[in-house]
């Protein structure tokens, strides 16, 4: 009987040794790139199984145990990211594989599968980490491969990649030298033996707020969030859809880590209320400029500002008391949104590769070839808005119980704006498929009408978004079992 | 200790004034290698004010130097290429979206 | 050695801040990297006065040699694009913003560092060297104990890599030779790198040393040759060992920590008794792969077989290729 500790090694493993392989012999691309995406798929499925069946478990690396050693987390929200990024890897990996060949400028497609298949171990290595500076290094692994991923795009979305690169780079270094603080005081880099020793005084007030802002960059939420639009809105659909429902999600998956782990004893009512403030803001501020988009794929990665904001949510709400409510409910939202938003960059992909241009007049008419890309648009904008029966809806259901619960209206009332403006910046978005057909005098020379007829879109490109927003419906449907997965952790807060 | 210490403490504070006044895209580059190296620093002070010396802090920055000279490179070959784009709009803040990405 | 030390420190710490100062407030973009390059330099001074001469030595070659190629070799295309864009925004460059800001947050962040009790986990490393398979508690550390780290860190190596390769072509070396004397030297200096690296790769097991410094010499001896005139080796072709020989190092850590799990241990684990040479193993494709990254880092770009775009004429991602 294979033990189950195996599905980690095998889920941080074998994205980098298919990586090498395929930097070897790009001739192999993608079939080595989609057996093993299905393989981590299902063996991501394996580990959140096991995590349901025993409980939570913690692995420690080469035999040595903390505070020598490095050690893996494998709890119930480690396990849902895992699937949550294979889910998004293995999508994006098929929707890549079928674009049409010329079509869009690339900066080197021979590229596109390393980096790819690194980015997803990197990702993997960071949701398993239990030492902060393994995480450390995991985040610099994640930065640079989404950094090329960006550039593969050439043009202005190099220029993105530069701001992002240096957003990212001065994040980490704020983050350790939270780190080095935190080591300092304790001779202590694991989470769970922090958790244990630490004790609210300055040092580790000091090491908590430099390690949450360099995340807080990193996780681009409001004022820090100017990094983003750019970099989403021009990469490849594939690479801006891993970004904004993983790389994202890491991030924001460790300000959660910590701050319900070790810190848990500074999470005070002000600071609290501090980032939950900081969440409304995103919220409302990222679905307003969302509303002013006029290009399909910018109003996607403002919305991905937006939405963070809610996970953020968690921290008055369980500061407040709703622990258990506000818990369930702003994981099982992160993880619908990571689902739904990577559904949405990967439909609006197909409708622009379909129409040629993303801009929204010129997104009517005959509709033939991007169907199924729309109807994949629709069913992630419902998750998004939190339309029952939906993931999104049972997130905010669960959000809203615990604002209720602890008599917090206020944060209830930021929800019900944020789901408001959600509705009304998709609604614009699906909107713009109902509209008759323009041809816009002048086009730039990038934005060039496909040559072929829309026939010559592979179903694969809009079946690949259909999946991932099915699943996001799926979410919903699965709720009970979702809520006992996430319980099943090590990081769930007494 | 007490000088490097300090030497630390003032190293961050120039890497991170840099960072945000620096007008060229190389000197950001410098400016976070400055701040990096001000981390670096603190954890080696750690390291000797422990007594036996702990060779943990050591590994962490060693590890971090090849980190370090790695992200640079990337930036460095980044920057080098937008450049000469870069040139022809001097205040362009960015096409294609409307907000406060400037 | 207290007061003669103590002004040592005092004066080296001057040093490194004014040159600190210089590289990021420099008006001429040479002088600032230079500065910048001597900055390294006195660093390695500090970490041998701190007791870290494995962190000496990686810094002189890396923090200062190799940073220093990469930021010279980018200056000379960034000299006449110098791009005096905002893409942050800036706050009031005002003193009277920074002098009190800047106060307030030396002051906090020393009172916190000040208060450090700094227990370490020297006794731990010391009490768990004998099973680690070598003498020197850094390599221990590096290859045994934290070993993931060290393999990620590989890892972000070769991933530098080939995201520069992603970014397009290596430009032309620089044309202009300064000096006939340089190609002479370096075909002296080069075998003595290379005995210097091996040194240190070998010392590493019971002194300062091991991979990393070894590395990081070979890497900077790679690069001085380069500057000396010599052609590079490195093609990125398919056909070519290249590949390869840049993913060994990656390669063999993936596949020392599979070996763990297949034998019934841990992840990374070791077999019983097979520490020492395995950490060797490690070291020397460690040591490798750490130099020949460093040089590909160097060359800012894919090393193709029909040789590089001339400088400047199509420039680098101007092409928007489609294959």
């Amino acid at each position: 009987m294979i033990p189950e500790t195996t599905g980690p090694v095998v889920l941080f493993s074998l994205p980098l040794a298919a990586a090498i392989v395929v930097f070897i012999r790009p001739r192999w691309a993608v079939p080595i790139t989609l057996i093993s995406g299905a393989m981590l798929l299902a063996t991501a499925l394996w580990v959140v199984v096991a995590v349901l069946q025993h409980g939570a478990w913690r692995q420690d690396i080469g035999g040595w145990a903390a505070p020598l050693g490095i050690g893996w987390t494998v709890d119930g929200l480690s396990a849902a990211m895992l699937l949550l990024n294979a889910a998004v890897g293995l999508a994006g990996a098929v929707f890549h594989a079928a674009r049409p060949a010329g079509r869009t400028p690339v900066r080197d497609p021979r590229f596109f599968w390393p980096l790819w298949l690194f980015l997803w171990g990197g990702l993997n290595a960071l949701f398993l980490a239990a030492d902060l500076f393994n995480v450390y290094v995991a985040l610099e692994f994640v930065s640079i491969a989404s950094v090329g991923l960006i550039g593969l795009a050439g043009g202005s979305a190099q220029a993105a990649a530069w701001r992002y690169l240096l957003a990212t780079l001065l994040g980490s270094t704020l983050y350790l030298l939270g780190v080095a603080l935190l080591y300092g005081r304790y001779a202590a880099l694991d989470l769970a033996l922090l958790a244990e020793v630490i004790e609210p005084d300055l040092i580790t007030a000091v090491a908590a707020a430099l390690m949450t802002l360099g995340l807080l960059l990193k996780a681009a939420v409001f004022p820090l969030h100017f990094w983003l639009p750019a970099a989403h809105g021009r990469a490849l659909p594939a690479v801006s859809a891993v970004l904004s429902a993983v790389v994202i999600t890491a991030a924001y998956y460790w300000m959660v880590r910590l701050w319900f782990g070790p810190f848990a004893p500074l999470l005070g009512p002000e600071v609290a209320t501090l980032l939950g403030l900081l969440g409304a803001v995103a919220i409302l501020w990222g679905g307003l400029l969302a509303l002013l988009q006029r290009h399909l794929k910018m109003l996607i990665a403002y919305s991905t500002v937006s939405q963070l904001g809610y996970g953020l949510l968690v921290f008055p709400l369980a500061a407040a008391g709703a622990v258990q409510p506000a818990w369930t409910g702003a994981m099982t939202l992160v993880l619908a949104h990571g689902l739904a938003k990577a559904a949405l960059f990967l439909a609006a992909g197909a409708i622009v590769l379909r129409h040629g241009i993303g801009r929204f007049e010129a997104l009517g008419g005959d509709q033939r070839g991007a169907v199924i890309a729309w109807v994949a648009f629709a069913i992630a904008s419902a998750s998004l808005v939190g339309l029952p029966p939906t993931g999104g809806f049972v997130g905010k259901w669960w959000l809203a119980q615990a604002a209720v619960a602890t008599g917090a209206y206020f944060w209830l009332a930021v929800l019900m704006l944020g789901t408001a403006s959600t509705a009304a910046y998709l609604w614009r978005a699906l909107q713009a498929a109902a509209q008759p057909a323009r041809v816009l005098p002048d086009r730039a020379p990038q934005d060039r009408a496909p040559q072929d007829g829309p026939a010559a879109l592979s179903p694969a490109l809009g079946l690949s978004a259909l999946v991932l927003a099915l699943a996001s419906t799926a979410l919903g449907l699965a709720a009970p079992i979702v809520a006992r997965l996430l319980d099943a952790g090590l990081a769930v807060p007494g | 200790m007490t000088v490097y210490l300090s030497l630390a403490g003032v190293l961050f504070l120039i890497g991170l004034h840099g960072f945000f006044t620096a007008g060229s895209l190389l000197r950001r580059l410098l400016a976070l290698n400055v701040l990096t190296t001000a981390v670096f620093l603190l954890f080696v002070v750690m390291a000797r004010l422990a007594e036996p010396l702990d060779p943990v802090p050591h590994a962490i920055v060693l590890t971090g130097i090849v980190v370090t000279v790695s992200n640079t490179a990337v930036a460095l070959a980044l920057v080098v290429r937008i450049a000469g784009r870069v040139r022809a709009h001097p205040d362009d803040a960015g096409s294609g979206s409307r907000g406060d990405a400037g | 050695m207290g007061v003669a030390g103590l002004i040592f420190d005092g004066l080296l710490a001057l040093a490194l801040a004014w040159l600190a100062w210089q590289s990021t407030r420099a008006v001429d973009l040479f002088h600032a990297v230079v500065s910048f390059i001597v900055f390294g330099l006195l660093m390695a001074l500090a970490w041998v006065r701190l007791e870290a001469p494995d962190i000496a030595l990686a810094e002189a070659a890396i923090g200062a040699g190799a940073t220093g190629a990469l930021l010279l070799s980018a200056l000379d295309r960034l000299a006449t694009h110098d791009a005096r864009r905002r893409l942050l925004y800036e706050p009031a460059t005002a003193w009277g913003f920074w002098i009190p800001a800047g106060g307030a947050l030396l002051g906090g962040l020393t009172l916190a560092a000040w208060k450090l009790p700094a227990p370490g986990l020297g006794h731990e490393v010391l009490a768990a060297l004998k099973g680690s398979g070598v003498d020197h508690p850094v390599t221990a550390v590096l290859l045994n104990f934290r070993a993931l780290d060290t393999l990620l860190e590989i890892g972000v190596l070769l991933l530098a890599a080939v995201t520069i390769w992603s970014l397009g072509r290596a430009p032309s070396p620089v044309a202009a030779m300064p000096s006939p004397a340089l190609p002479a030297l370096g075909r002296l200096l080069f075998p003595v790198f290379v005995l210097v690296a091996a040194y240190l790769l070998w010392r590493g097991s019971h002194a300062p040393g091991g991979a990393f410094p070894a590395g990081a010499v070979l890497g900077a001896g790679a690069i001085l040759m380069r500057l000396a005139g010599a052609r590079s080796w490195i093609r990125s072709s398919e056909r070519g060992p290249w590949r390869w020989i840049l993913s060994l190092g990656l390669a063999m850590m993936l596949a020392a920590a599979v070996t763990g799990p297949l034998s019934g241990q841990a992840f990374f684990e070791y077999p019983p008794g097979t520490a020492g040479p395995m950490i060797l193993l490690l070291e020397v494709a460690a040591g490798l792969s750490i130099a020949l990254l460093l040089f590909a880092l160097y060359l800012r770009g894919e090393p193709r077989d029909d040789g590089p775009w001339p400088d400047g004429q199509r420039g680098d991602g101007q092409r928007e290729g489609v294959r």
